[in-house]
């Protein structure tokens, strides 16, 4: 069974890859079967690690007495879960607005809180830290710690966009320009990283296991 | 009833979450559980809709014979082998299930290899970019190009060869100063937009997602 | 020969680039790797737990951009068995739970380490942000069995664990945003210590969660986990992969510094 899947790996890997030639039919269907497996993968998946632990068991323990009759409690976000479906039928489609507007003003109000304490008031506190020990820090360091604070200001004011960008405005928003570049440069260096790494892991798949199933 | 009781229920929900999360009482935070545990039910029914949609535009394209429409059938055979073979039938005593080998051999054999693969071909693409796009025309360009080379030599040991210490010490001081500032500027930017959001949509100022309609 | 030059076949490209990537895998070579600062700390960190603790691994990534994370969840577990530090395993990526079983596996068996005693997966549940607040208050409530569906109450290694409190430090290993959500819930409103191990794409965006020390430690893509592996002086894909990855990096560079001059000769000839 190993050597078939080595095989059958090899061949929808280079499926893809002839797509660097042009597109032809091998990438279509591999990319189509890739579709077609990740929906299935997901469907099982979902119904054994979400659908079931979620709301079937709950049920059946309250149901057969295992659990407490709490359980019953879960029916009604069934019941909201359920809602969605009606997205499927034009006549009951508005009825969907039910569990959007209930996830909605749950995800809000557990998202302001926390949002506000991790990146609001922890980056400004970041951004001011370095100095409440500046004697303790280095001419380099103290040059940094100035850099980001000039950084992060100049940032803020490109995205700032309730004033018109003219004079000394347009001046800090271009220096936040700068500093966006910069940010920007590094994603792409290390964006170069992740990709390669891919490539690195299929070529040595294909050199060193396919490959050495031949000789 | 279409427009206004999901209103008040988005309220309603915003605020008990709001309130619950500084209440250390006891019955506020059993609350706070309780609807925390609401969200968890309710996720995988939005994955379930997602699915089945994907599924209604590939059952579309079969049934009106749309240009390639031959490639939905595989879509379809995929998913049904992924189905099947991921499906303990207890009637009919099938062993298999999602943690069984066979489910684990597909994925590995199949579904990772083409993945994988298919997200590779973007070091392909990045590469060709980086020689037809990559262009110093301005200040701004240059400055994104340079930072973009110092930051590759100083990923990789190869680097610290041709220029010494000084190339992974510039990717360092780069990643932990301009580039920090400037995601930092992002993140500030980002959270006040989504939290202001939030806070229009619990008071129903913004319903743009209830969509059209009464 | 510039003109040229600059509207060269982008296969030829291709064929460059798989060609630095094919050779160095057919004469493998190695360079010294410097650790830097948030390796080192993470490395730190859980050097200095004491026996008996546990960590927890959250595989947040699929088989998109498994390549970067498997290397350093294999570093940080091994590291993890050879201090009697526990492992707990969970997902938040519906793709990732076969590929956490394979790589948690693949330690065990070299380490000698015992499922349920040194380790265990707890696999994956739906909802991430509800599941972080869930395990916050209790574990149980979210995962009530592992993921070979065995009721947790008869796990060994769980019988002491309720909840967040419990858990020493709390490793992402991502590639999507699910560290900025661990942070917000899991660090902000709980406590838990938090380091990741992310993909070179989303590197950029962790730095300044690691000044604040939202963060104690990360690995940057394929070269964290290759320092992770210097740092525990074991040889692991990491490290092949990043001496392979010179090569290609350099050629990016020569394709942009090639590029540029052709551009910029034959704008001066147009002038």
């Amino acid at each position: 069974m190993e050597f078939l899947g080595i095989w059958i790996a090899a061949f929808l890997t280079l499926c893809i890859y002839s797509f660097l030639y042009r597109d032809n039919p091998f990438y279509r269907f591999a990319e189509h079967l890739l579709v077609g497996m990740s929906v299935g993968y997901i469907i099982i998946l979902t119904i054994y690690f979400g659908l079931i632990p979620y709301a079937w068991d709950p049920i059946q323990k309250a149901v057969t007495g295992e659990a407490s009759r709490w359980g019953f409690l879960t029916l009604i976000p069934i019941c909201i879960g359920l809602l969605f479906f009606t997205r499927l039928s034009t006549r009951h489609a508005w009825l969907i607005r039910y569990p959007i507007a209930i996830l909605m003003g749950v995800t809000s109000g557990i998202m302001i809180p926390n949002a506000l304490q991790t990146d609001i008031f922890a980056q400004v506190q970041g951004t001011l830290n370095p100095f409440s020990v500046i004697g303790t820090l280095s001419s380099f360091e103290i040059f940094g710690a100035i850099l980001i604070v000039i950084g992060v200001i100049c940032t803020l004011t490109y995205f700032f966009f309730s004033v018109e960008h003219r004079g000394p405005i347009a001046g800090i928003s271009k220096v936040g320009i700068t500093f966006l570049m910069i940010g920007f440069g590094s994603a792409f260096g290390n964006t170069v990283m992740g990709r390669v790494a891919l490539l690195i892991q299929r070529v040595d798949f294909l050199i060193n296991d396919w490959i050495g199933t031949i000789f | 009833m279409k427009q206004q009781v999901p209103l008040v229920l988005c309220f309603l929900f915003g605020i008990v979450m709001i309130l619950t999360e500084f209440s250390p009482h006891a019955a506020s935070q059993a609350t706070y559980k309780e609807i925390a545990n609401w969200g968890r039910v309710i996720s995988p029914f939005v994955l379930a809709l997602a699915v089945i949609t994907l599924i209604q535009t590939h059952w579309a394209r079969i049934q009106r014979r749309t240009e390639h429409w031959q490639y939905s059938v595989v879509v379809f055979f995929g998913m049904i082998l992924m189905v099947v073979v991921g499906t303990p039938l207890v009637i009919v005593g099938s062993p298999f299930g999602p943690q069984h080998p066979a489910f684990q051999w597909l994925f590995n054999n199949v579904q990772v290899p083409m993945d994988a693969t298919m997200f590779s071909l973007l070091a392909f693409f990045i590469a060709s970019a980086a020689y037809r796009a990559f262009r110093a025309r301005t200040f701004e360009a240059t400055l994104l190009l340079v930072t973009a080379v110092i930051v590759m030599l100083g990923n990789v040991p190869i680097g610290d060869i041709i220029w010494g210490d000084t190339a992974s010490n510039a990717r360092q001081w780069i990643l932990d100063n301009p580039n920090l500032s400037a995601r930092r500027g992002i993140i500030l930017g980002i959270s006040l937009g989504a939290i202001s959001q939030s806070i229009r949509i619990i008071l129903g100022i913004e319903r743009s997602y209830l969509g059209g309609g009464d | 020969m510039f003109e040229k030059l600059m509207n060269i076949d982008r296969r030829i490209v291709f064929t460059l680039v798989a060609l630095v990537v094919i050779i160095p895998m057919l004469a493998p070579f190695s360079i010294p790797l410097t650790v830097a600062e948030p390796t080192q700390n993470l490395y730190d960190y859980i050097d200095a737990l004491p026996p008996g603790s546990t960590i927890m691994i959250s595989f947040d990534y699929g088989p998109s951009s498994f390549v970067e994370p498997e290397p350093m969840a294999e570093a940080v577990m091994k590291h993890c068995f050879d201090k009697e530090v526990n492992v707990i395993g969970i997902t938040l990526e519906i793709q990732a739970v076969p590929l956490a079983d394979k790589v948690m596996q693949r330690v065990a068996v070299e380490k000698g380490a015992v499922y349920g005693e040194d380790y265990v997966l707890l696999g994956y549940r739906p909802g991430d942000t509800f599941v972080i607040l869930g395990m916050g208050a209790e574990i149980a409530s979210v995962f009530d069995s592992d993921y070979l569906e065995k009721p947790i109450t008869e796990i060994p290694m769980l019988q002491n664990i309720t909840n967040y409190d419990q858990i020493s430090l709390l490793l992402v290993l991502a590639a999507g945003s699910t560290v900025e959500d661990w942070i917000t819930y899991g660090h902000t409103k709980f406590d838990l210590q938090i380091a990741a191990g992310v993909t070179g794409v989303i590197v950029s965006q962790m730095y300044p969660y690691l000044q604040t020390k939202q963060l104690i430690g990360l690995m940057p893509g394929f070269r964290g986990a290759a320092e992770y592996e210097k740092l525990i002086d074991a040889f692991g894909s990491g490290t092949k992969g990043i001496n392979t990855a010179s090569l290609v990096h350099l050629l990016v560079i020569g394709l942009v510094v090639i590029g540029n001059i052709a551009f910029f000769v034959q704008r001066r000839r147009e002038e």
